[in-house]
């Protein structure tokens, strides 16, 4: 029944997106509670369609539900435009339109004093949640990429919502306007390239339908040098869009926006769009192992890249910031990691291989899963922190606990989750990411030493965000009042707490789904494709069995309880001092930290130096060289001096020598064209 | 296309009343609107009353037209055997009556334009005439009389802005310049037609066919490639381009820039669309790649130059120089598909480009600059021009789901497939095309930037005239609805595509 409405889960935010454009001035909250109705419908439809696929008749013979209708029709190649909903649809948008859902509650208390600012804010996160709905339910790669941009416009709007310079942070990065320009165009950068792989894929496939893309036979009679060229550009548009190394260095500057905007990008939609592509085109993906293992290594280096950055910066949500690009990091890992197990068996007909594979595909969507509900609530929370203490930085807090006791504990709830304390959900889908990792050393498959050198990424990782997360949280709620507690206006009202609570539920709890067939369900998505009916061997308890009776779960705990100790010691008792390490801030890798590997000038060097330098230098050869040129030879020629002043406009003869010379080069072309071609 | 409706509907009435001259019925229906403009200025004394005659004839002409493309058998034919009337030339009418169209409407109210009103009508109505018939040409000489017609209207509507010195400057370059062009047509004309005795396209075909690759055919075709290079600015013929549109009335810098612009590739598709048949021999391979040299030079050089520029009116000059660029892909590629991409294009890019000149135009009127600085908090100030302003500017980058991106879509896939086949041939074609789109993303944002994310030194509301926000919503809805639902537009351009192709004779 309601599957077949499932359409309506990006309609109906789009819908009150023109409601609040159009009238938000005139309602209450600017249209806030509009917005929040809208995300409610979406979930609710969301749920009742997702249950009904789960218990449905399609889902129990491994297909996804389709449908579709044209869209346009281009020479032979139809274009069309419909729903895809497979297991995978089904949790993403579950978990973005639940998160999205509690973020705009959540607005309504943080966002409560932007007075007629408000409508803007509501009208653009609600064409926000239409483009992450309508992203994950898309049947082709066309519609997907339609919807992909719409949320990179919103996310450009939304980042330079707040145009003013914010008094803390990196100095690189002081302006909204210059970070949402930079978040635009980098991600961009990804967008062109996701672009390119998909003419490929329409050049050799004859369709962007997931139907026929994924199809084993279509793939089967393609080019495979052509997909893997397709699975690189289309790589790429992920690398862009979840921000993983190099073109990490967006994400953190998009810290400008407003902390809800953060919350909804690193947590419901946006970076996890990247993650979803990449999952989505799994079965274009494992034809290559090689494309999997360097999706695994960008993951697996971004991990450890972006927590080393984290360990010493001083603005809660920046800390935030690096530590959802390394989580992201992870899910690649694990995505990359399972797909080359996965492609590896494939080739070689080996089902264990495949099963482990399938284990990894889980593991990657798992945590993403696991990321958004963990992520929202540390984002909310620290919007709390800054909503109450009217500061970003954190060595002005210290003490917080006292005063917001909800925040406090929400906040710990979630870093223990992140962290990957045993039981909490963090905690799952960590470990397996972890086992992923190990997989082919633990069951004989010959310890390949890039899985060992991702095991180790992954693990040391485990360590950093331990410790970071708890720097913050103790820097934060622990220690000294700081001088912006003591002006703190205390807890923050009903409307942004709530939210906190429900998603702190979820943090503890929503990694316990694996245990309940979660993982099943999640393979599923790639039975429908690829064939292999139900490859899931690992199922609810032997997860858990195999996740506790691994050596290496234990090393992973110690190092976790470590690292919490660690911040521990070091910023709340006190007893181990930071600056015995950096010596005191000077040191030359602390440096390279806070200048963020100097990432920021490498992009400038380029894009400035580059990009506008070329701009200019082309502006220049067409006014001073080309012009000059030309009046040189003018001047010679027709020998008089002023040819310059002869004309009133000084350079119109330019323009008729210009035709004229280009008439002479274009039968120069034809004729060399036509000598190449071996005529004449 | 079939709605019943117009189908069952009896027009035989268009015939009693144009006899033989059906075919070039909306053309004269134009001209008659031309000729009569200066003369209801001198009854009336009123600007507004001749513009709204002229609306009220362009709406004539455009239903006119839509009627007979709907009945099509009934109405295709020709005239005197130099004019004919075809799904083609039908559909490229309506293109160029929107243009006229949406000219006339952003002119009603507009401030630069003091006097002279009943000539500045005459010259928007004849230069449209003049394009209507380039479409339904069949003749090199008609092509070169119709282009012509709008050339020497344009120079005089260049320079009607009497009180601005840059206008006057601009209309003297531009007709040097147009001069140079024309000369160099007619040279390439005669070149042809000394080598095939005809001017009839159709006939040339099979003439230079058997002649092969010569040098004299080479000269005619490049010649002929200059002069309407002019028309659709290509580099390197594009240098008038920036200084006529900055110094124009804006809304004749639309008229150019979306109008005479097209006719420009509309002149060159019919005379080129001999080769699209042809295209294995090795004539057709010399001049594809000179096609496809052009366009990658033009996009690139256009794009990277309006970085650069501070005036949006130059701004909005080299965007287009570019996106000539992009429609020039069908002239390399030579397929019937890559002809639908380009016509798609030159539909979207009507919509987009006038919207965004139109906008200026208003916002010139209601006292605002033409620098891109003067456009900072724009939101705020005139918060659905800016906003359709965003929109344009956007679908000219080609950001989903609006216009632009679906025709450049596919537009650049035809450079990889042609017609079910894959051609490896202009893949780096497309390659530079879609880095390009990404590089006019940069000026493209720093304009909505400056609109939505700076904030300049006043506050105060802009005063937009009514006509002037209709005018632009006319334009945004068409930059939506062609870029969600584009399907009956591909169909009818599929058919007339197809059409063109088909009659060419071997």
């Amino acid at each position: 029944m309601m599957l077949e409405y499932v359409w309506l889960t990006p309609l109906i935010p789009l819908l009150c997106f023109v409601i609040i454009g159009f009238f938000g001035n005139k309602m209450p909250e600017g249209g806030g509670y509009v917005a929040i109705f809208g995300a409610l419908v979406a979930f609710v439809v969301s749920l009742v369609a997702s249950y009904e696929y789960v218990t449905g008749d399609l889902f129990a013979i491994s297909l996804p539900f389709v449908q579709e209708m044209n869209w346009l029709t281009i020479g032979t190649y139809e274009i069309n435009f419909g729903v895809y909903i497979d297991s995978l649809s089904c949790v993403m948008m579950l978990f973005a339109s639940f998160i999205s859902l509690m973020i705009f509650v959540y607005s309504v208390g943080y966002m409560g004093h932007e007075e007629k600012k408000r409508r803007r804010y509501y009208a653009e996160v609600s064409l926000f949640l239409t483009g992450m709905m309508g992203l994950v339910i898309s049947s082709n790669y066309l519609e997907m990429f339609v919807f992909w941009e719409i949320m990179g416009l919103c996310s450009y709007l939304l980042i330079g919502f707040w145009s003013f310079k914010h008094g803390e942070g990196d100095a690189a990065s002081q302006n909204a306007a210059s970070a949402a320009k930079k978040a635009f165009i980098v991600t961009r950068l990804g967008d062109v390239c996701f672009m390119a792989g998909l003419f490929i894929l329409l050049n050799e496939f004859h369709s962007l339908d997931y139907a026929i893309v994924f199809a084993q036979a279509n793939i089967a009679a393609v080019d495979p040098t052509a997909l893997t060229v397709a699975t690189l550009l289309i790589f790429a548009g992920a690398v862009g869009k979840s921000a993983q190394f190099p073109l990490h260095d967006w994400l953190p500057d998009a810290m400008a926006g407003p902390t809800t905007v953060s919350a909804l990008i690193h947590a419901a939609t946006m970076v996890k769009g990247g993650v979803y592509l990449v999952a989505r085109s799994f079965p274009i993906f494992v034809q290559n192992p090689d494309v999997m293992i360097l999706v695994a290594f960008i993951g697996g280096f971004t991990a450890i890249f972006a927590a080393s950055m984290a360990l010493n910066n001083m603005n809660i949500k920046r800390v935030l910031a690096y530590s959802t690009l390394s989580q992201l990091g992870y899910m690649f890992l694990a995505l990359g990691a399972g797909g080359y197990l996965m492609a590896i068996g494939m080739q070689t007909g080996n089902n264990d291989l495949i099963a482990l594979g399938a284990l990894g595909y889980v593991a990657g969507v798992f945590h993403m899963i696991n990321h958004a509900f963990f992520k929202a609530l540390l984002f909310l929370g620290s919007g709390s922190v800054i909503h109450s203490a009217g500061t970003e930085d954190m060595r002005k807090m210290g003490g917080l606990g006292k005063k917001m006791k909800i925040t406090s504990i929400t906040m710990l709830i979630g870093s223990l989750s992140i962290a990957g304390f045993p039981l909490l959900s963090g905690f799952w889908s960590k470990d397996l990411v972890l086992e992923t990792a190990l997989a082919p050393a633990q069951h004989g498959l010959g310890a390949e030493w890039t899985f060992t050198a991702l095991f180790i990424m992954g693990i040391v990782t485990a360590f950093m965000t331990a410790f970071y997360m708890f720097r913050m949280w103790f820097m934060t709620f622990r220690g000294k009042e700081g001088e912006a507690t003591r002006h703190a206006h205390g807890e923050s009202p009903k409307t942004m707490t709530v939210p906190l609570i429900i998603l702190a539920v979820f943090a503890v709890g929503s990694g316990l789904g694996i245990l309940f067939g979660l993982s099943n369900a999640i393979t599923e998505s790639l039975s429908c494709t690829l064939g292999y009916l139900h490859i899931h061997t690992h199922t609810g308890m032997t997860i858990a069995e195999d996740i506790f009776t691994n050596v290496w779960t234990y090393v992973s705990i110690v190092l976790t309880l470590l690292g919490i100790c660690l911040g521990w010691l070091m910023y709340c008792k006190k007893s181990v001092d930071p600056g015995r390490f950096n010596k005191n801030g000077e040191s030359r890798f602390y440096r390279l930290l806070t200048k963020r590997y100097y990432f920021p000038q490498i992009y400038n060097a380029i894009s400035w130096k580059l990009g506008y330098g070329v701009a200019k230098g082309v502006d220049y050869m067409d006014k001073e060289v080309i012009d000059g040129t030309v009046n040189g030879l003018s001047n010679a020629v027709v020998g008089t001096g002023d040819s310059l002043s002869a004309v009133q406009t000084g350079n119109l003869n330019n323009y008729a020598a210009w035709v004229y010379t280009g008439v002479i080069v274009l039968v120069a072309i034809v004729v060399a064209v036509f000598i190449v071609n071996g005529g004449i | 296309m079939s709605i019943a409706f117009i189908d069952n509907l009896d027009l035989s009435v268009i015939s009693t009343v144009f006899g033989s001259t059906v075919p070039i019925a909306p053309q004269i229906v134009i001209i008659l609107a031309a000729i009569l403009s200066p003369a209801i200025y001198l009854l009336t004394k009123k600007g507004k009353a001749v513009g709204l005659f002229a609306l009220l004839m362009i709406v004539i002409s455009g239903i006119l037209t839509g009627v007979m493309i709907a009945q099509g058998e009934n109405f295709y034919g020709e005239y005197a055997g130099l004019f004919a009337f075809d799904p083609f030339s039908g559909l490229m009418m309506l293109l160029f009556l929107a243009v006229a169209f949406i000219t006339v409407l952003a002119s009603l109210n507009y401030s630069e334009m003091t006097k002279y009103k009943g000539e500045y009508y005459a010259l928007i109505l004849g230069a449209t005439a003049g394009m209507m018939f380039v479409a339904g040409s069949s003749n090199l000489l008609t092509i070169f009389v119709g282009v012509e017609v709008v050339s020497i209207a344009s120079y005089a509507m260049v320079a009607l802005k009497k009180n601005d010195p840059r206008a006057a400057e601009a209309g003297f370059k531009y007709m040097v310049i147009g001069a140079i062009s024309t000369a160099l047509t007619l040279f390439g004309m005669s070149m042809l037609y000394g080598v095939t005795g005809t001017l009839v396209i159709n006939e040339i075909g099979p003439v230079i066919n058997g002649l092969g690759f010569t040098m004299p055919v080479v000269i005619g075709l490049v010649s002929i490639i200059a002069g309407y290079g002019f028309k659709i600015a290509a580099v390197p013929f594009h240098m008038w381009a920036p200084d006529v549109y900055e110094g124009a009335a804006t809304p004749v810098s639309g008229f150019l820039a979306t109008g005479s612009k097209k006719m420009g590739f509309v002149a060159l598709f019919k005379i080129f669309i001999v080769l699209f048949v042809l295209a294995s021999t090795n004539l057709a391979e010399s001049m594809q790649w000179t096609f496809a040299v052009i366009a990658a030079i033009t996009m690139t050089v256009g794009n990277l130059v309006a970085i650069s520029q501070t005036n949006i009116k130059r701004m909005l000059a080299y965007s287009s120089i570019a996106q000539a660029g992009y429609i020039l892909i069908a002239l390399a590629v030579m397929s019937q598909y890559a002809m639908q991409g380009a016509m798609f294009h030159m539909f979207t890019h009507v919509f987009m480009k006038a919207g965004a000149f139109v906008i200026v135009a208003a916002l010139i009127t209601a006292g605002l600059g033409e620098r891109i600085e003067d456009y900072r908090g724009l939101a705020k100030r005139a918060p659905f021009m800016a906003f359709a302003m965003l929109l344009f500017l956007f679908s000219l980058a080609g950001i989903p789901p609006l216009a632009g991106f679906t025709s450049k879509f596919v537009l650049f896939s035809s450079a990889i497939y042609v017609d079910g086949a894959v051609v490896t041939d202009w893949i780096w074609l497309a390659l530079v095309a879609i880095l390009n789109s990404a590089i006019s993303l940069y000026y493209y944002a720093r304009v909505v930037k400056a609109m939505y994310i700076e904030t300049g030194e006043s506050q105060e509301k802009v005063k937009v005239k009514g006509v002037y926000t209709f005018t632009v919503l006319l334009c945004v809805i068409g930059v939506i609805v062609l870029g969600v639902y584009p399907g009956p537009l591909l169909e009818l351009i599929g058919q007339a595509a197809g059409d063109l192709i088909s009659k060419i004779p071997l």
